[in-house]
């Protein structure tokens, strides 16, 4: 008997359970776009929001609408963008890869400091305090950074961030939570990038006395070759003037006359890469 | 018994007395899962509260027309479940059509906590207030409601503390062996031994509430004549 009514009871629960959903689902149905979930599933669901959006859904969403063009997704690269265009009809651009760079070149043992600093070992607090780093603009070395990083792609070595750019997916997480903006997404048009390694506006005595291979702003390097701008007293490289296949030669030719040796290549190992 | 303060001693009991999760260890993975931001974690705790309420409304309404009168306490676990899984995605494809902001920020943890213990504790717990006692003790839906208001208050408020501990935390060096879930566990460890605190309180607050009835209801009597 209690067998039945047990029975009996959860068929009818069920049952009456799945009428209720089923009626629910026509009746509340909620019309989708379709080419949103097609997007979505496109795309590589890390949910970095490396795109600018707080999720993959929010940016499939904006690629779908129109609002955003559909090489954003920075963990997909080209590959993502070629096939969100496609599948949305729209005609794919060449988009280069973004990875992460690093404006500073310190290292624990050329870094100077006045004062030892024993506080909580976050970029985040040492940047309140001063003398941790003589120089007010560079790398505090506490891997602020390679916390950050959802994709292991930072390590910090020798009290400076290292970039594996085969794991690097330009998400930005890193930039985002350094306290002193060192770290800059940049299209890779090439296996390596130049890179310089400062990020000090001050004039080059003051950057001498801080640091030993700080950009002294020599205006050396914006002669040799045109993406170099100087900003203030800081060489910069406008990366959208950048191109790798003809600029080898003037890059060659900066890296050789910059007196601090501040030019590097990120990337592939270059000249003044240890 | 069916006072006003032995309503309140069930809903005390159940949020701080025996808080669901400081004391019954139901409704771990929510509270250690969200409770990263204090925000975050608040939207979970009105959420769980919400769907404490509906599936104690209905466990109730099953136990007592369905289970009780049939004899059917084995089928309390499944059938429960059943219940519960169906209204809470009942609600959700209604709010994703009716109040699609509401979605956005609620709809989200809806099928987390679909089935989650702390929900199918406050069933169970109804169901042995009302499958296993005498009809006259048996609890009714006041009754029902004030343990799952009180449980889901009990849950917000662990995980709002768990949470404010938390954001402190991020500011903590942490032994390396210690560092994300094993420290939030020792935390929520000792925020269960600070909870312990409370125990035995419920048979106090039982007799003051009596007391107090006593002289209302002596007060009365001196008052009509």
């Amino acid at each position: 008997m209690t067998l039945l009514l047990s029975g009996g009871l959860m068929l009818g629960l069920g049952s009456g359970v799945a009428l209720l959903l089923g009626w629910a689902d026509r009746a509340f149905r909620v019309r989708v776009d379709m080419r949103i979930r097609k997007v979505l599933e496109l795309l590589p669901g890390a949910n970095c929001g490396g795109c600018g959006y707080t999720g993959c859904g929010e940016y499939a969403e904006a690629v779908a609408k129109g609002e955003s063009p559909a090489d954003q997704c920075p963990v997909g690269g080209p590959r993502t963008a070629d096939a969100v265009a496609r599948c949305l009809g729209l005609a794919s651009e060449a988009a280069f890869p973004r990875k992460a760079i690093l404006h500073c070149n310190t290292r624990n043992e050329t870094r100077q400091r006045q004062a030892s600093y024993a506080g909580a070992p976050h970029c985040l607090t040492a940047h309140l305090v001063a003398g941790v780093q003589d120089c007010v603009y560079g790398c505090l070395g506490f891997g602020d950074c390679a916390k950050a990083c959802p994709f292991d792609a930072l390590i910090l070595e020798n009290g400076v961030a290292h970039i594996n750019y085969a794991h690097c997916t330009g998400c930005g997480a890193c930039a985002e939570v350094c306290p002193r903006s060192l770290l800059e997404i940049i299209p890779f048009k090439g296996d390596s990038m130049p890179v310089v390694s400062c990020a000090n506006p001050d004039k080059g005595p003051d950057v001498r006395g801080v640091c030993s291979h700080g950009c002294i702003g020599c205006r050396a390097c914006p002669r040799k070759l045109d993406c170099f701008k100087m900003n203030d007293s800081l060489a910069r490289i406008d990366y959208s003037l950048f191109n790798p296949a003809t600029d080898e030669q003037g890059l060659a030719a900066a890296e050789l006359c910059c007196p601090m040796n501040g030019i590097r290549r990120a990337g592939k190992p270059g000249r003044n890469d240890e | 018994m069916e006072t006003l303060g032995s309503l309140l001693l069930i809903a005390l009991g159940a949020a701080l007395i025996h808080n669901f999760v400081l004391s019954y260890f139901v409704g771990i993975c929510p509270f250690i899962g969200v409770s990263r931001r204090v925000d975050l974690a608040f939207s979970m705790g009105c959420a769980v509260t919400f769907v404490v309420c509906v599936a104690a409304t209905l466990s109730w309404t099953l136990t007592t027309f369905l289970l009780k009168p049939f004899g059917l306490g084995i089928l309390t676990y499944i059938s429960y479940i059943v219940v519960i899984a169906a209204s809470v995605q009942f609600v959700e494809l209604y709010i994703r059509k009716a109040h699609p902001p509401l979605y956005k920020s609620f709809g989200v943890y809806l099928p987390l906590i679909t089935t989650n213990c702390a929900i199918l504790f406050t069933c169970l717990e109804i169901s042995k207030n009302t499958l296993l006692v005498s009809s006259a003790e048996a609890w009714g839906l006041h009754q029902a409601l004030a343990l799952a208001l009180g449980g889901g208050a009990g849950f917000t408020l662990a995980i709002v503390l768990m949470s404010g501990l938390r954001q402190e935390l991020e500011f903590c060096d942490v032994p390396k062996a210690f560092q994300g879930i094993p420290i939030v566990l020792i935390v929520a460890g000792v925020l269960a031994l600070a909870f312990m605190g409370f125990t035995g309180s419920d048979q106090g607050l039982a007799n003051a509430f009596r007391a107090g009835e006593v002289q209302v209801s002596a007060l009365a009597e001196g008052v009509t004549p």
